[in-house]
């Protein structure tokens, strides 16, 4: 559906993106993660053929983008970034105006379409008013029916949520969800619960290189090389503190304090050792009652800060 | 980029051109602009009218083709510079449209508004059809030939204005860039009398106003209707040249 081959765009001092090559299947949610600055929004426009790249090649659909960027365009929906709209249309006007420049001529079957995408968008309480008077959550609606007025195979939403409060995310956040679930999508986002309410997949991207690809549980799994265990338990503790580390396997043992005031240890071992059964027989023998035990995994913001805070920034 | 020759896609440039003309009616500053045309030309009428007598626009041709160097591009200025500041232009830019679409619907927007406010100006020799008696004396060749003149005048004044609107997101820069170009135009045609020989005829030829003047004497020269045409299309072609560079 959607495929890139070390596609690369250098501005005059700056190589926005460096090489990059993914390839997305049909149907598949992709979150194009990644810091300010670091390359989602060119990519996009590589992808949508605004921009021609300076070397690699794209395919969207099985055309390729530079050769046939008519074709490209016209199988993608696309929300660029800040979801550029014509102030003084009207709701309706800016779909119809669209739908026009997109071939859509019968006049019957627009309308019909427009219908459906008002519907599909939660918009026909807006119907009559002027874009200008929308909510930026209605402007967001609106901007997402117009990229998909034409049902498109693929869609590519550049931030779709930025800058909406809590609810319109949640708003937009169900639409994306229902689109879903027959189209390819390429959403762009740098806030990371973004990603992973609504995406099969997450690429990271940072200073114009892929530092991650794989679904967020491959990405952290495959970032974590130690196993960590927080353990709260009812003892002193500097002889709780002694007592881990002596168990076999425990390579390092620190105090961590958990939200809320409580503290406890956190016991690290090498990746493939599970320390809970020695910590239970432990507390056991010493008497001493276990609180709290749970396993440490990586969230996907410290893989976030881990994976894009090491490479330098352009 | 694109390696096929472009086919229009009229349903666009239609759409386009409507859009065009639909935010002229509906924005104010084009009436600001339309208020200063029918203004001064409005005054241009009148004085010889009443102060000599004289029953025609013929008064206005010497004025307003320096008007137009500036309002017209007042006109055209936001034409695509508006759509690249407020980043509509992507959106528009990542549609299934060729550059010439782009170019051709702006431009025809531009043009359709234009024809009107100059057809507006034959609301001076209808009121003086009425008030001069006989009717003959009013001389219809001569008042067409100058409305047609001010028309193409205006048409290429619009694409230098067009093209001046794809170079930069400011619309002040678009506005004085257009106004350089077309007054340059309009200066050659009166520096002529400045040169001899072969430069004399080149000076001539470039600027507007031998072109403009014989059209408005009611010749319709078949080199006039080339110069204008040319032009016009010279500078649609480095707008969709300059679009085809910002994108594919």
């Amino acid at each position: 559906m959607i495929r890139a081959f070390n596609l690369t765009k250098r501005y005059a001092s700056l190589t926005a993106v460096d090489k990059i090559s993914f390839d997305i299947p049909k149907g598949q949610v992709v979150g194009f993660l990644g810091p300010n600055g670091a390359g989602k929004t060119t990519t996009m426009r590589l992808l949508t053929a605004y921009l021609p790249a300076s070397s690699g090649r794209c395919e969207v659909m099985g055309h390729d983008v530079s050769k046939e960027p008519l074709a490209v365009r016209r199988s993608i929906g696309y929300l660029p970034e800040n979801n550029p709209l014509y102030e003084d249309f009207e709701v309706t006007d800016t779909l119809h105006y669209v739908g026009k420049l997109r071939g859509m001529t019968d006049p019957a079957r627009r309308m019909e379409r427009v219908k459906t995408v008002l519907k599909a968008c939660g918009l026909r309480s807006a119907v009559g008013k002027k874009v200008s008077e929308l909510s930026k959550g209605y402007r967001q609606r609106l901007g997402l029916a117009g990229a998909i007025i034409h049902d498109p195979d693929v869609l590519i939403l550049d931030e779709p949520t930025s800058g909406l409060d809590p609810n319109q995310v949640l708003e937009v956040r169900e639409l994306i969800k229902d689109l879903k679930k027959e189209k390819t999508l390429l959403l762009s986002t740098h806030i990371l619960s973004e990603v992973t309410a609504t995406c099969d997949r997450i690429i990271i991207i940072s200073a114009g290189k892929i530092a991650a690809d794989g679904t967020a549980v491959e990405i952290s799994g495959s970032l974590q090389n130690k196993n960590r265990l927080y353990l709260e338990m009812k003892g002193p503790d500097s002889a709780v503190s002694e007592a881990l580390s002596a168990l076999p396997g425990a390579a390092r043992v620190y105090p961590d304090q958990q939200d809320g005031g409580r503290s406890g240890f956190i016991v690290e071992s090498e990746a493939k050792t599970d320390l809970r059964e020695a910590a239970f027989n432990l507390a056991a023998e010493k008497r001493w009652p276990i609180l709290a035990m749970s396993q440490k995994t990586l969230s996907l913001e410290e893989v976030f800060r881990k994976l894009t805070q090491e490479q330098p920034q352009p | 980029m694109n390696e096929k020759a472009p086919i229009l896609q009229f349903h666009a440039i239609r759409a386009l051109a409507a859009r065009g003309f639909k935010t002229y009616v509906e924005s104010p500053s084009a009436y600001v602009v339309l208020f200063v045309f029918y203004l001064l030309t409005g005054y241009l009428f009148t004085l010889p009218l009443f102060l000599t007598g004289q029953a025609s626009i013929a008064g206005m041709k010497d004025f307003v083709p320096l008007l137009l160097t500036f309002l017209v591009p007042a006109l055209a200025m936001g034409l695509l510079a508006e759509e690249m500041r407020s980043g509509t232009f992507e959106t528009l830019a990542t549609l299934p449209l060729e550059d010439w679409d782009i170019t051709l619907g702006k431009y025809l927007g531009f043009a359709a508004f234009y024809l009107l406010a100059v057809a507006g100006l034959l609301f001076y020799p209808i009121v003086l059809s009425f008030m001069v008696q006989p009717p003959s004396h009013l001389d219809w060749g001569q008042t067409i030939g100058i409305l047609c003149s001010f028309s193409c005048l205006g048409l290429m004044y619009g694409a230098i204005g067009l093209y001046a609107s794809s170079l930069h997101k400011n619309q002040i820069v678009a506005l004085v860039t257009a106004f350089l170009i077309a007054f340059v135009l309009f200066l050659f045609g009166k520096l002529d009398n400045f040169f001899s020989g072969p430069m004399a005829t080149i000076v001539e030829f470039v600027g507007s106003d031998s072109h403009m003047m014989a059209m408005s004497k009611g010749v319709f020269d078949s080199r006039d209707i080339i110069y204008f045409a040319s032009v016009i299309f010279g500078f649609l072609y480095l707008t969709a040249q300059r679009l085809s560079n910002r994108r594919f």
